[in-house]
């Protein structure tokens, strides 16, 4: 495919001039069925380097301070689609990272599968990841260097699952419903923490869950503790999260976090006219405020 | 649903400066107000996080209320401005979250408003009650 | 375990009417950790505050939860109490059963406010059992200030300190202080004349020991906090020797090069080269005006210097950095007024004699271009008919600023009688829309103005500005009689808005301090911290906050300064412990406390590995900044800073203790 022989010249290119020292792309793994975060760190190995629809993950994860052994490898060039360079932005307005540490190497994105078990050689309206129904950025709104030409923008998947009108038919719901429809979410949860490790927007050096003195959230598979876990994580991913919709793709039991996250991304964008990821400069829009905040619901 | 003899339990935050002082204004102003309210001071309403709220329905409570300065008299200057926006969104995520918003009380009472601490908390606590009491959250509980 | 010590007060029958203290006190005793239970008449009384000691003592308590009325009643009275009996104040804490139980509860069988002060009793304890002792901090002060400006609000502010015996040091920009006051000819109400008010005051302030005055200087950088400020100040090259200079003014005399005077306002008026802005300028230096002496431009000249008897002419000379550390800053850079080319319909620019308020103010002094004779500009003629012009700019939102310029009323009242004093014949006309006339002695002035000294009031705006036959002929609106009115004046003067100075936001940034829309300077709170800024340390004086009069800006002074002879009366600046505090191992720098934070009390702060290298950066807290509010608390998603006094482990235990 072009797209993937120009990736691989550019990471060879890259890693031979010794601009970068690791290129963190995708790759097949060991039985050349499935799709998998790599890292190259030398030039014969950019054929390893790949790109299909299968290419989901959010690599953007390993440049935050989560992950201080790939820091330690050096420089970093990473394989960003539009959705993922939209993070780059974030970690760079929360001082996570400098616009200059990282190399990043832009993919136009025509969709990726929802899951990579669903996939049989092409995106459809049934396996395509929700995130791309809606997408407005097909082509990374930052990059180094584009890998290819750019694609028209606009979603192709007529018919396929709308997550904003998911959100709209819950909100017309009676409280009730909705609060029986979350529940039964939330009961569910395992506390196994996937959403958050595979976020890279939480990239706390100490989780709120694992804070005892106080404990604010129970640490038990519980209804109590869930429900305040994923309270707060939407909480605090409100106003900065880009919906990479890495987290629900990650969950084991299948909870619907894309739901409460683009609702509160609604909520942000109607409330104060931010959308999380188109720039660098600013801050995250609930460390500051306006004084024409509405309040129309305080008496 | 409603138990007999049953009274909502409100939780009230609280600044310092502002609504505190209300409140403390309609004491010595002998005013009366009904008793189902147990008020928490922090210095500022901007010092208040969602997960107060949350802790507080887990231990029981059927009904939270927030209040602090007006728009522009902040102690703080700002931090009644930070605390809006977070409450923009956390009530957002709170009727999301199929939770009745007749539970969630947000206010602005200055020092010299005791009779608007009055009527406030009559007016939640009977706004709490037509909700009834807040079961379903006390049924997480493990 | 603890040992907490609890005391229901009964406040005579305040409480005890409709609580029963004695159940409460009881009640208490069950809770883990209380030790001691009791229930008194009086706790606040000298005897109570006795009994309370001494079981502190006796018990050998280490918290106390007093039941009573509201902690700002009498929270610092038992928290004295305790630090007497050697406790420290931070583990006494105050449950409000008076103010918001027993005074709102009117329940005569008790039963209702029995149970709510036991509950907020119990979440007291609580509450206390995770309070950790807190000591006040103590922070080393620099007892030497900075002004910045030199008009009227900085040089009050600077000679009020000064004679408490504080050094101080006064920066301004241009060659000499005493700001626009300088400019005045006569002020209202009392009509004495500006200078003579003024200059007075100047060359106490230049001859004041503990003064240093740096005149043709800037701020350039501001670091540190409150009792710590380091300021770098650039003292830009006069091209004379100060030292060496006696103010003789042969050089200025000699020099045959002339510029356009900033001071004389009027365009076209000039002054040399080599100038002292008006003749009684302090400090009686000149200066070189590098940007239009042909020394520095084309290497020709150099007359001053050979004319100068001292020698004190030097062309070599460069602008200076100097760094000094100050425990206080006033801020005082006043104001501009708006451009009078943006009123294009009043002909400002196309009509010779449309004026400002301003060139007025230099047509009526004894020591300006005219020796204080009204002379109109065009052809120097005396004007006959001279209209004013009020609100150019003001209370206009779409082409000026919606906020009234507060003195424009008063001035334009003020040259009206000028104007008549000093041409007999002539004729005022005011455009107004309303007169504002507050303060001491003013309503009475504008009413002398009209009905003794004959001007004419008309309320309305003016359509449009023209000439005519040498006159100036102005069209408006006459709303009271409602008729249009023409007038064939001869000169027009415009009473234009007052707005920031220019650079004024970019001081501020500076200093960390906040401005509104418009560049004003934000007081900490508008009514009860009308000087103080919300960067503890930062006093406001004078129109950089926003339009003032003379009187007032001169209160400002003295206000601003009052506040840092209190700030340096201290040996240490004393703080409250109620501060956030970071814990640095969980700190993800991710800044959001650091915006968030109203008082820039957040520091970024670098952790240097053993090599001295930098391994990451953490927040922290500058306790001399943080106002205690918890914001940052708030904000912060990992919980790495945490708020003393009020920490999450305490809310979270009266939360905890609801049941």
């Amino acid at each position: 495919m072009d797209r993937e022989k120009k990736l691989r010249e550019k990471a060879r290119e890259l890693l031979e001039s010794k601009e970068v020292d690791l290129v963190i792309g995708y790759g097949w793994t060991r039985y050349g069925k499935r799709v998998a975060p790599v890292f190259i760190t030398r030039p014969e190995d950019v054929d390893r380097l790949i790109w299909n629809p299968m290419c989901v993950n959010n690599l953007t994860l390993y440049i935050t301070r989560k992950y201080p052994d790939v820091k330690a490898m050096g420089r970093p060039a990473v394989v960003v689609k539009g959705c993922d360079a939209k993070t780059v932005n974030v970690l760079i307005q929360e001082g996570q990272l400098k616009r200059e540490d990282v190399v990043l190497l832009g993919i136009p994105c025509e969709g990726v599968v929802y899951r990579q078990e669903l996939y049989d050689g092409e995106v459809t309206k049934e396996n395509v990841s929700p995130k791309c129904v809606v997408c407005d950025v097909k082509n990374p709104p930052l990059y180094d260097h584009l890998i290819g030409e750019k694609v028209e923008e606009g979603s192709g998947f007529e018919g396929a699952r709308n997550i904003y009108q998911e959100i709209e038919e819950l909100d017309k719901k009676p409280e009730g419903e909705r609060w029986a429809f979350w529940m039964e979410h939330f009961e569910r949860c395992i506390r196994c923490y996937a959403c958050r490790q595979i976020c890279p927007l939480c990239y706390c050096e100490r989780c709120i869950a694992e804070k005892n003195m106080p404990q604010w959230i129970d640490t038990s598979a519980h209804g109590r503790g869930n429900v305040a876990w994923n309270l707060k994580r939407a909480m605090d991913l409100a106003g900065r999260c880009v919906f990479c919709g890495e987290c629900e793709r990650a969950c084991p039991v299948n909870i619907p976090l894309n739901l409460i996250n683009q609702k509160l991304s609604m909520v942000v964008e109607e409330s104060f006219n931010h959308r999380p990821g188109y720039e660098s400069e600013g801050h995250p829009p609930l460390i500051v405020y306006s004084l024409e905040d509405r309040e129309d619901f305080i008496r | 649903m409603e138990e007999k003899g049953w009274e909502p339990r409100i939780v009230a935050f609280v600044c310092n400066w502002c609504t505190y002082a209300g409140a403390d204004l309609a004491g010595t102003s002998r005013l009366e107000y009904r008793p189902e309210v147990r008020i928490i001071k922090l210095p500022c309403t901007g010092r208040i996080d969602p997960l107060f709220i949350i802790k507080a329905f887990e231990k029981g409570a059927d009904g939270v209320l927030v209040s602090g300065c007006h728009p522009g008299d902040c102690h703080y200057t700002s931090g009644n401005y930070h605390a809006r926006r977070r409450w923009i969104v956390f009530r957002e995520l709170l009727k999301f979250a199929g939770i009745d918003l007749r539970r969630v009380h947000f206010s602005w009472v200055s020092a010299s408003e005791a009779l608007k601490w009055r009527d406030l908390i009559n007016e939640v606590i009977e706004t709490v009650r037509s909700a009834g009491p807040f079961e379903a959250y006390r049924r997480l509980n493990p | 375990m603890a040992r907490i010590g609890v005391f229901v007060c009964q406040c005579g029958n305040n409480i005890a009417s409709t609580v029963d203290t004695q159940k409460v006190a009881e009640e208490m005793k069950k809770i883990p950790g209380v030790v001691y239970t009791q229930d008194y008449k009086f706790m606040c009384s000298a005897v109570g505050q006795e009994l309370l000691k001494k079981v502190v003592k006796e018990h050998r308590l280490d918290g106390i939860v007093v039941a009573a009325c509201s902690p700002h009643m009498h929270e610092k009275t038992f928290r004295k109490a305790c630090e007497a009996a050697g406790l420290n104040p931070y583990r006494c804490e105050i449950a409000n059963i008076r103010e918001q139980c027993s005074w709102v509860h009117h329940d005569k069988t008790k039963k209702t406010g029995t149970l709510k002060s036991t509950d907020l009793t119990r979440m007291t304890i609580e509450r206390l059992k995770k309070n950790k002792p807190l000591k006040t901090i103590n922070i080393p002060l620099k007892k030497k200030a900075l002004v910045i400006g030199g008009g009227i609000a900085g040089i009050q502010a600077a000679l009020d300190i000064a004679e408490s015996g504080y050094e101080v040091i006064l920066v301004e920009k241009e060659p000499s202080i005493g700001g626009h006051m300088a400019q005045l000819s006569e002020t209202f109400p009392t009509m004495d004349c500006s200078q003579c008010i003024l200059t007075p005051k100047m060359v106490e302030l230049s001859m004041h020991e503990k003064v240093r005055l740096l005149t043709y200087s800037e701020v350039e950088k501001v670091e540190g906090y409150i009792g710590n400020f380091r300021v770098q100040i650039r003292k830009k090259a006069k091209s004379v020797i100060e030292d060496l200079c006696t103010g003789c003014g042969e050089c200025i005399e000699k020099c045959p090069f002339k510029a356009d005077s900033e001071f004389e306002v009027m365009k076209g008026h000039k002054r040399k080269v080599i100038y002292v802005p008006f003749p009684q300028a302090v400090p009686n230096i000149p200066v070189i005006d590098r940007e239009h002496c042909p020394k520095f431009l084309k290497d020709k000249c150099g007359i001053c210097a050979k004319v100068c008897g001292p020698k004190a002419i030097d062309y070599s000379q460069q602008d200076e950095i100097i760094t000094e550390e100050v425990g206080a800053i006033v801020v005082a850079t006043g104001y501009d007024l708006m451009p009078v080319e943006s009123f294009g319909e009043y002909g400002y620019g196309r009509i010779k004699d449309v004026v400002s308020g301003l060139y007025f103010e230099r047509l009526a002094s004894a020591s300006g271009p005219t020796g204080g004779e009204i002379r109109r500009p065009s052809d120097g003629k005396v004007p006959e008919t001279v209209v004013f012009i009020q609100c150019v700019g003001s209370r206009d939102p779409k082409r000026g600023v919606p906020y009234c310029s507060k003195i424009c009323c008063m001035y334009s009242a003020k040259h009206t009688m000028l104007y008549k004093h000093k041409v007999h014949h002539g004729q005022a006309y005011v455009f107004y829309m309303d007169i504002r006339s507050g303060g001491k002695r003013y309503d009475e002035f504008v009413r002398r103005a009209i009905e003794e000294e004959g001007a004419v009031y008309l309320r309305g705006r003016v359509s449009s500005v023209y000439e005519r036959d040498g006159k100036v002929i102005v069209e408006g609106a006459d709303t009271l009689s409602g008729t249009q009115v023409e007038i064939e004046a001869d000169m027009v003067v415009l009473a234009t808005a007052i707005v920031p100075r220019k650079g004024a936001k970019e001081l501020a940034q500076r200093l960390g301090i906040s401005y509104d829309t418009y560049g004003f300077y934000n007081e900490s709170h508008p009514k009860l911290r009308p000087v103080e800024t919300n960067t503890a340390g930062i006093f406001l004086a004078g129109t950089c906050q926003g339009p003032m009069d003379i009187p007032d800006s001169v209160a400002q002074g003295s206000a601003a300064a009052s506040k840092v002879i209190s700030l340096f009366s201290r040996e240490d600046l004393v703080r409250e412990p109620i501060l956030a505090e970071v814990d640095e191992r969980v700190c993800n720098a991710c800044w959001d406390c650091y915006y968030a934070c109203p008082y820039s009390a957040i520091e970024q702060h670098p952790l240097k590995g053993r090599d001295g290298s930098i391994v990451r950066w953490v927040a922290r807290v500058n306790e001399g900044a943080c106002q205690g509010c918890g914001v940052c608390v708030a904000a912060c998603r990992s919980k790495a800073i945490d708020l003393k006094g009020y920490t999450d482990e305490q809310v979270y235990a009266a939360i905890n203790a609801l049941v």
